[in-house]
């Protein structure tokens, strides 16, 4: 009974877990070519030993798992197996349940960015007529940070003369399209305008906001009106 | 002791099994039961077991992923298709294209069909011209404030029971649409629309129709 288990846990269940953890890790790779060629020769090299082993058992009547003086080779063939299905959880883990959790925690990020920029840009009070461009600065790339400071300066100027003051709150934001650098958010807006003897105004924006990950970080690189008026 | 110069023949399956009875007899007697490369191979065995289980949850948790992409996916190009039908009616193929909307609803959007699309159709009939429709942006609603809804208030129900459809996903849809009169000014109109879709049946149905405003 005892022989029994050891083939079955060392020269059956050993090998196959380690062809096992090399197909896992083909599987997770999404079959490269390298990895295609490496993996095949592995395998072959796998059963070659498991044919031999079995050739010595016939002419023998011992295998490796039944072998008393070969505690260290049995042992040897545990570790390959669970080296095998360790890198397989390796490679797994970093090539596709850390880029899965990335992209969940980007859509969130980006959709969070984009709202508060657009709120921001759309925002104005003539007490403090730069803090809304400021706070949408904050978090655009430095050259747009710059860009967008010096347009919307001279319409600041203006806007605070007049003592006009603007509220924009987000109604909706989805992603239309992400990848591992680079965003591009949907946000409709509902904007309120205040002017001295005017009635409160109230227009619906649509944005479309383009972000990018230089280092590490989602930053605005573009505001535009999606259906404005031409 | 061996004489020197003689084979000895080999043991019969018999034999082997004898002596290993006696070597376990032996080992037990000498020390213990099991080796430290056994204990070594056990422990190694569990890690490989944990392993093999991680691996499973890993392919597993990926796939479950990949599908909810490729159901958000499924779930934007309906509302595409759905909204393009309603983008492009003129007032020559309204009531075709007003079938083939109410086709592609569920729930109390389809009941009240009529009611709910009636601002569309008055629009289209009163431009009565050759109209034009572009979608503009389509996203996946990840944020939704109700700036309308009193605080404290409970949050709308949901446009289908739990029994009817699992879930149902919002579709942020931007689009216009350029109606060209004849001797007149082409005209543009501009949709925010915020649509519902449910999938029933392994179909995927709009739900829920509403215009940002």
């Amino acid at each position: 009974m005892r022989n029994v288990l050891r083939v079955i846990a060392f020269d059956l269940a050993a090998p196959l877990a380690a062809i096992a953890g090399l197909l896992l890790i083909g599987m997770f790779l999404g079959w490269p070519l390298w990895w295609v060629s490496a993996c095949s020769i592995l395998c072959v090299l796998i059963v070659q030993a498991m044919v031999v082993n079995a050739v010595l058992w016939r002419r023998d009547g011992v295998t490796v798992g039944t072998d008393d003086d070969a505690a260290g080779l049995r042992l040897t063939t545990v570790v390959l197996a669970t080296a095998s299905l360790a890198a397989a959880v390796l490679v797994g883990y970093t090539g596709l349940t850390l880029p899965d959790e990335r992209l969940d925690q980007d859509s969130a990020e980006v959709v969070r960015l984009a709202s508060a920029v657009s709120e921001a840009t759309a925002t104005f009070s003539p007490q403090d007529p730069t803090s809304s461009i400021n706070r949408a600065a904050e978090l655009m790339a430095p050259e747009q940070a710059e860009a967008f400071k010096a347009n919307f300066g001279k319409s600041t100027e203006d806007l605070a003369r007049k003592n006009i003051s603007a509220q924009a709150q987000t109604i909706s934001a989805g992603v239309e399209v992400i990848g591992p650098d680079a965003a591009s958010v949907a946000v409709v807006l509902r904007s309120s305008q205040n002017a001295p003897g005017q009635q409160p105004s109230r227009a619906v924006l649509a944005l479309r906001v383009a972000l990018a990950k230089p280092d590490d970080r989602w930053l605005v690189v573009d505001v535009a009106p999606i259906n404005a008026p031409s | 002791m061996r004489p020197a110069g003689t084979l000895t023949p080999m043991p019969s399956g018999d034999d082997a099994t004898e002596d290993a009875t006696v070597d376990t007899v032996d080992d037990v007697a000498a020390g213990p039961a099991i080796s430290i490369y056994g204990i070594a191979s056990a422990v190694l065995a569990v890690v490989a077991v944990v392993a093999a289980v991680l691996a499973a949850m890993i392919w597993s948790g990926h796939r479950d992923h990949a599908d909810e992409l490729d159901h958000r996916t499924r779930v934007m190009q309906a509302a595409v298709d759905w909204t393009n039908v309603l983008i492009n009616m003129t007032a020559g193929n309204v009531d075709a294209s007003l079938q083939t909307l109410q086709d592609g609803t569920v729930g109390q959007l389809n009941s009240d069909f009529d009611a709910a699309v009636r601002p569309y159709r008055e629009v289209v009939q009163t431009l009565q011209s050759r109209t034009t429709g572009r979608i503009e942006a389509v996203a996946f609603e990840s944020l939704h404030h109700d700036l309308d809804r009193e605080p404290g208030t409970p949050p709308p129900p949901s446009p289908l029971p739990p029994e009817m459809s699992a879930r149902t996903d919002t579709v942020l849809v931007i689009a216009s649409s350029v109606s060209e009169n004849v001797g007149g000014q082409p005209q543009t109109v501009r949709w925010n629309l915020r649509l519902g879709v449910s999938e029933v049946d392994g179909q995927l149905l709009i739900s829920q129709l509403e215009t940002v405003r």
